[in-house]
């Protein structure tokens, strides 16, 4: 029966790696906006990436 | 009289604007790339265009909103994000090579406005990123300050359609660290409840303790969980009791407290002692739902944040002469006897006096009047007036802080927050929570006494039962779910707990301009009685006058252009200012007036008919109509609520639409209503025991919106709210207000549903806890079932009744 010992300990650290996961995913920001991305991933074409001769000068 | 021919203008078209969907109307634009409503709309499109960004249109449905307020807007309105002072306040984050603003953007609401706000980019070689949260609706923008300005960047926004609101107080939300913190606290709490539960189930499934060193070994892990569930997640709850109790106050945290506390250290003892396992997941599971409702009445409250102060609707800073110069300053900087000048569109800070030329002042906000006055040199002109057509030079003859809209806002009844019934129901109900659960738990342990052991048990096992956690989660899991379904409608609220306000309202005082009528300039008009040709007699005549009616009919009606009157010959025109004008027009005497000038003019006595302005043309009578456009379906809306609540009219304006509104409102209508007139008028309606909810949407308003149990704001334009209300409403939506009222009523329904299934869970924890067989298997399924049939509950029966009652 001693091998629950292990087992416990084993699952015990995988739960803690979770909970550690899941606070760095907080104070990482990842919760401070839970629609907007699930949106932006379905649009494309704006990366900040692209060359500066593709930017507008002329507005308005 | 002949009242068949009545017209009503403007005249829908089927055609709909390119940019903003919505139908053109008199003054649309047609060009070779489309059409459109109004020359903001045509505008942002070409930019658009231009920038090649046209798949703004395609990316979601009806991404564009109308441009037509922003036509009136002046061009120099974010000119005080130039000022140093400004800019520190409102740029979060600052290098040299970098700085991040966060701008709030009211108009975001869709993935197309994702699309387009995250390339502003494309538009400055200054800005280097841009992020949209679709959810505050704000824009976080990261920018080179060397490279471009905050001013720039406002400017942009608003030259796409997208105009950022600048307060100048920073709106109160929850914070980013605070809704954090929530998550964490819930994170850890979920952890702690799952894996508690692991180690105490084989315990429940074996019917008797295990083997001493597995026991042991689950007893000693679940404290190890429990300890920063207790220190961590359940802190807000012990805070809340403790400050509660320190101002000698109640609040329903304090039974909470109580009874997770009573948790907690019966199952240390428990553990200590060797006598059992403890309660440890049933505390775990508590902890975790709770949280679990805290979260949804942050996300609502978060959703829309407007708490704003008269100072919202002041320009962030005025032009003040220094010198011989006008420079830019901040508001605060200015300061009586300073000189100031005004453009049209801006409003004016403080009281003050005008220097030169004569100018018109808007005063439609502050006082709810339609027609902009006249103010001659050395007059004063109010603060919250909006300056028309020129520009105005003013002598501030007050500070800021002393003008006589600001003496509004010095009224005690802005001070203090809002008392809402919810808190005070909580408040009576915690007290008496607290004091029968505690009573019980001291005569439980009592009947036990000779057992000292069992007395302790019952007594801790009746404050753990007793612990109102399922009753602390109905109402703000009820009223969560229906604040966020009034949300999707168009009302918003703002804190849930407004709900239960709103459903006992038995008094609705209404504003009339903005409110009940739109506050944009299309006018109905109603006319009969005269042949074409004598209209165009009429409207030549009235090109002479500058009075509001004389102006809708020299404008023209869509029957009659305007510069077909241009070729009348008009002579010998005597005008009496407010009563009529006389005057030969093609050899026919002509004369538009109210009945009075009729009589002693035209020799005509006509009965004083509604509030009919009347014409004569030669031996022709006719008469003309002029109200402010009423929103569609307000009447009906009215009226029904008419049949259950006492409505009242309350306006800033005359009494010119006194008849248009007999028939919603019978004699409850008060007109010329100052804003000190229309709060003593909600204040005596409460001292006389009545609930009383305000739908008004002007400053004039504030007063009376903060003193009403409810004050809802009418909104056109989400940039613009009114400081003090509860709810926000927008203007398409105030002929739903009826509708609202009865899922308030519903809302409450359902929490006192809760309220009463969450008491039968605690009863039959009670006689349980009493006869001392409460078991920590009992509790660990009585606890959570009950948190869980109320979450279940309140969400199904407000998402089932949103369904049936509300649509959208």
């Amino acid at each position: 029966m001693t091998v629950l010992i292990l087992l416990i300990v084993a699952g015990g650290t995988v739960a803690c790696g979770f909970l550690v996961a899941f606070v760095w995913a907080v104070r990482s920001g990842q919760f401070d906006d839970t629609r907007t991305p699930a949106v932006r991933i379905l649009l494309d074409g704006q990366h900040a990436d692209a060359s500066a001769n593709e930017r507008v000068h002329s507005i308005g | 009289m002949d009242l068949a021919a009545i017209d009503s203008y403007p005249t829908l078209t089927t055609t709909l604007c390119r940019h903003c969907n919505e139908p053109c109307r008199t003054g649309s634009i047609a060009c070779d790339t489309g059409n459109f409503c109004c020359a903001g709309c045509e505008a942002v499109f070409t930019v658009l265009h231009r920038a090649g960004l046209d798949a703004f249109y395609t990316c979601d449905v009806q991404p564009g909103t109308s441009q037509q307020l922003a036509s009136g807007r002046d061009a120099l309105r974010f000119s005080a994000l130039d000022d140093a002072a400004v800019v520190d306040r409102l740029v979060t984050f600052s290098r040299p090579d970098m700085a991040r603003v966060t701008f709030s953007v009211p108009s975001i609401h869709c993935s197309s406005c994702i699309w387009l706000l995250e390339q502003l980019w494309r538009f400055d070689d200054g800005i280097i990123r841009s992020e949209v949260d679709l959810f505050r609706r704000t824009i976080r923008v990261d920018f080179r300050p060397h490279a471009t300005t905050l001013r720039r960047i406002a400017e942009r926004l608003a030259a796409i359609g997208y105009e950022p609101s600048i307060s100048p107080e920073d709106a109160t939300r929850t914070t980013a660290s605070a809704r954090r913190r929530l998550h964490l606290q819930l994170g850890v709490a979920g952890f702690a409840f799952g894996n508690i539960m692991l180690f105490s189930i084989p315990r429940y499934a074996n019917g008797a303790p295990l083997d001493p060193t597995f026991q042991h070994l689950f007893d000693a892990l679940n404290l190890l969980f429990a300890t920063p569930v207790l220190l961590f997640s359940a802190a807000p709850y012990f805070q809340t009791a403790w400050e509660a109790l320190r101002r000698r106050s109640m609040a329903i945290e304090v039974p909470v407290a109580i009874g997770l506390g009573a948790l907690y250290l019966r199952s240390v003892l428990d553990i200590g002692t060797g006598r059992g396992e403890g309660f440890l997941d049933s505390f775990s599971g508590l902890v975790f739902f709770l949280l679990c409702g805290r979260l949804v009445q942050h996300k609502v409250f978060d959703s829309i944040a407007f708490d704003r102060t008269y100072r919202s609707f002041l320009p962030l800073s005025v032009r003040v002469q220094r010198g011989d110069d006008f420079a830019l300053a901040p508001l605060d900087r200015v300061t009586r006897g300073d000189t100031i000048e005004v453009r049209p569109g801006e409003v004016v800070p403080a009281d003050a006096e005008l220097l030169d030329r004569p100018g018109r002042v808007d005063y439609a906000f502050v006082t709810g009047e339609q027609v902009p006055v006249a103010v001659e040199r050395g007059e004063t002109v109010r603060a919250g007036g909006r300056a028309m057509g020129d520009v105005l030079r003013l002598r501030l003859l007050t500070d800021v802080c002393h003008s006589h809209l600001a003496s509004l806002w010095n009224n005690p009844i802005f001070a203090k927050p809002k008392s809402r019934w919810l808190t005070a129901i909580a408040v009576s109900f915690g007290t008496w929570f607290t004091i029968g659960a505690t009573g019980l738990a001291v005569a439980g342990g009592a009947a036990w006494w000779p057992d000292g052991s069992a007395s302790l048990n019952v007594a801790t096992a009746v404050l753990i039962i007793a612990c109102p956690c399922a009753l602390t989660l109905s109402a703000p899991m009820t009223l969560g779910a229906a604040a966020g379904f009034l949300a999707k409608r168009g009302l918003y609220l703002k804190d849930p707990a407004v709900v239960f306000d709103l459903s006992r309202i038995d008094t609705i005082a209404f504003d009339k301009t903005g409110t009940l009528t739109a506050t944009d300039a299309q006018q109905t008009i109603e006319r009969g009685g005269l042949s074409r040709e004598s209209w165009r007699l009429a409207q030549a005549l009235a090109a002479c006058s500058t009075h509001p009616v004389s102006r809708v009919i020299a404008s023209g009606f869509d029957s009659v252009a305007a510069g077909q009157a241009e070729t009348a010959r008009v002579s010998e025109v005597i005008e009496k200012p407010g009563a009529g004008i006389f005057g030969w027009v093609n050899g026919l005497p002509v004369a538009i007036g109210v009945p009075g000038f009729m009589a002693t003019r035209a020799a005509d006595a006509v009965a004083d008919h509604d509030d009919r302005t009347f014409v004569r043309v030669g031996a022709e009578r006719g008469w003309v109509r002029v109200f402010g456009a009423v929103r569609p379906g307000v009447e009906a809306a009215a009226q029904m609520l008419a049949s259950s609540h006492s409505i009242w009219l309350l306006s800033g304006d005359h009494e010119g639409e006194r008849c248009r509104w007999l028939s919603v409102f019978g004699p409850r209508m008060r007109f010329r209503q100052t804003p000190h007139d229309k709060l003593a008028f909600i204040t005596a309606a409460k001292d006389a025991g009545h609930h009383v909810l305000m739908v008004g949407d002007g400053l004039n308003d504030s007063g009376a919106l903060a003193a009403a149990d409810v004050g809802i704001t009418v909104s056109d334009d989400t940039a613009c709210i009114v400081p003090a209300c509860d709810a926000v409403v927008a203007g398409n939506r105030v002929a739903d207000l009826p509708v609202f009222v009865r899922y308030a009523k519903r809302a409450r329904a359902v929490v006192f549903l809760c309220f009463l299934v969450s008491v039968l869970y605690n009863a039959a924890g009670l006689t349980l806890a009493l006869k001392g067989a409460l078991t920590p298997l009992a509790s660990a399924v009585l606890m959570p079932l009950s948190s869980l049939t109320i979450v279940g509950l309140s969400w199904s029966a407000m998402h089932w009744s949103a369904r049936r009652m509300l649509k959208s």
